[in-house]
């Protein structure tokens, strides 16, 4: 088979792990079971034209996993980017030539596109046959921004995704006796999204949420939707907005949620309580990041430690920690951690380099590079604050030295070449950085620099 | 063409919201500055997901009703004048 490992040659996983009967997703439209979804898959895997490689732009959980599992049974992978700028795509067509994107409706895109539609009554070659993957089997490519500011591919394979998410199925106590309901308001192509409310339910006894998830009244009416045990797959800055809307869930509602989990950022404590208080809940973080995936979790209010998952191992290596899993090549954190036995760890922070804002990570470095490139600009310098990650409004901001261009020629520059969430919300300019003789900008001479354009 | 006063309310309330915006989402631009076709994600205003939801959140408080995920919101989102328009239609308060 294409890609498998040496070591990989004999284990297997079956493309669903489910019986037939089983419901995969729930949304406006119904129930989508195993069977159903295993026909849909081999419907689109013979109807995919022929590409090395396949961009899943699906915005509806089910249209997603189908055409993620499709591309499993003909043994290629897919390309997962959270980001979808024309700058992006255009720059995931170059490098990936021939890619074609998989979409539910007709969009704009710098590549070629298959539409698809759940509902076509085209024969299905395959039937419903659920043949068994190899392990090595490359399934998915996902994207990080490098320091370079150019994305940084990292791979995944069949048995690495199928292990993990029985990993999560075993912490998180899913039992096949009462599969629990999953209302997730995370994109599934973001490495969260993707691991909870895509794999989970091909591995996992859950069903997930297909129908929006996004506004307060979406999460209500989806939470009503579904039957318990409800689980909410969320965000620090959603639970927030949640809580202060003043969603209507309790332990003795209609739709008592039984566990929230959380993931992208820190959730502080005093937040966890609040949520676990007004819903009657059990709120819990996970803790990972695209190049590895969720390798760790914790009860916010009860625990300090994070708990690696059952089959992940973290190991001291040369510059830092790095992490050990079934079917995937051992990986670094970008965070600094400390060891609390074997299987337990404290964050102690991150790399220096690195922003993250809506669960998107970022290199202030590459950040960098890309506004030096701008025609006009002489010096520049993305500056993050230190409440980035907490206050729902704070964004980066830059300071440019170019005295022939606006501050909105800078902004208009850098849109479509990085992530709009990383845009500056201020670009602020300057008639010079104050770079010391090694042309390094000291701290506190940033902050300096801060408070007086905040006098403005 | 839209009625005279019926231009006159939208106005209103695009004038409004545009102050909304700009003191939820802590932004530097002035509301007047904000034109009211622009889009308010990607190009124009460079909005993004995490203030959409704080945005209906805001918008919940001001007007009295939710917005939703459907096949509207995209297009609600669209400008200011559409969101205005949308506001308008569904507000309670």
């Amino acid at each position: 088979m294409p890609g498998a490992g040496p070591a990989a040659h004999a284990a297997c996983f079956p493309l669903v792990g489910r019986a037939a009967g089983d419901i995969l997703f729930r949304g406006p439209e119904g129930a989508f079971t195993a069977k159903d979804f295993l026909l849909a898959v081999h419907r689109l895997a013979a109807a995919l034209p022929q590409s090395g490689h396949y961009l899943n732009l699906c915005q509806d959980r089910r249209h997603f996993a189908v055409a993620f599992a499709a591309t499993v049974l003909r043994g290629q992978v897919s390309l997962l980017t959270s980001d979808r700028s024309e700058a992006r795509l255009r720059r995931l067509a170059e490098r990936f030539p021939g890619c074609c994107a998989v979409t539910e409706e007709a969009a704009d895109l710098p590549l070629p596109q298959h539409r698809f539609a759940l509902h076509s009554a085209s024969p299905a070659p395959g039937g419903m046959d659920n043949p068994m993957i190899p392990a090595g089997q490359p399934a998915a490519l996902v994207f990080t921004s490098g320091s370079t500011g150019e994305p940084v591919a990292h791979g995944k394979s069949w048995g690495a995704l199928a292990t993990r998410s029985a990993a999560a199925a075993e912490r998180f106590g899913l039992a096949p006796a009462a599969p629990a309901s999953i209302v997730g308001m995370v994109p599934p192509q973001h490495m969260y999204g993707f691991e909870t409310t895509i794999l989970l339910p091909l591995h996992a006894p859950v069903s997930v949420w297909c129908g929006p998830a996004f506004y307060k009244a979406d999460v209500e009416q989806a939470l009503a939707a579904v039957p318990g045990p409800r689980v909410l797959v969320t965000t620090p800055l959603q639970l927030r907005a949640l809580l202060a809307a003043g969603i209507r869930i309790s332990s003795e509602g209609i739709a008592p949620v039984e566990r929230v989990i959380s993931a992208t950022a820190p959730l502080y404590r005093d937040l966890a309580g609040d949520v676990e208080r007004a819903w009657g809940t059990s709120v819990c973080e996970i803790y990972g990041a695209t190049e590895v995936g969720s390798i760790a979790s914790r009860r916010t209010v009860a625990e300090e430690d994070w708990q690696v998952y059952p089959s992940v191992r973290l190991e001291p290596c040369l510059d830092g920690v790095q992490v050990l899993a079934p079917y995937a090549e051992p990986t670094g954190l970008n965070d600094e951690v400390a060891f609390a036995g074997t299987d337990r760890f404290s964050l102690l922070g991150r790399k220096t380099d690195i922003v993250k804002l809506a669960g998107k990570r970022a290199s202030l470095a590459g950040l960098n590079r890309i506004l030096n490139e701008i025609d006009g600009v002489q010096d520049g310098l993305f500056v993050a604050p230190d409440d980035l990650e907490e206050r729902p409004t704070a964004r980066l901001l830059a300071y440019v030295v170019a005295p022939e261009r606006s501050s909105e020629d800078i902004l208009a520059a850098l849109r479509g070449r990085i992530d709009p969430v990383f845009l500056p919300r201020r670009v602020v300019r300057v008639d010079g950085l104050p770079r010391n003789e090694l042309g390094k900008l000291p701290r506190q001479v940033l902050a300096t620099l801060h408070d007086a354009a905040g006098r403005d | 063409m839209i009625r005279p006063e019926s231009a006159t309310a939208h106005e209103t309330t695009e004038r409004e919201l545009a102050r909304l915006i700009v003191d939820t989402l802590n932004l530097e631009d002035r509301p007047e500055d904000i034109r009211p076709e622009a889009p308010l994600f990607g190009e124009g205003l460079g909005l993004d997901s995490i203030d959409a939801l704080e945005l209906s959140l805001a918008i919940s408080k001001a007007y009295g009703f939710e917005l939703k995920s459907d096949e509207a919101s995209r297009r609600v989102f669209a400008s200011l004048r559409s969101l205005a328009a949308h506001i308008d239609t569904h507000r309670r308060k």
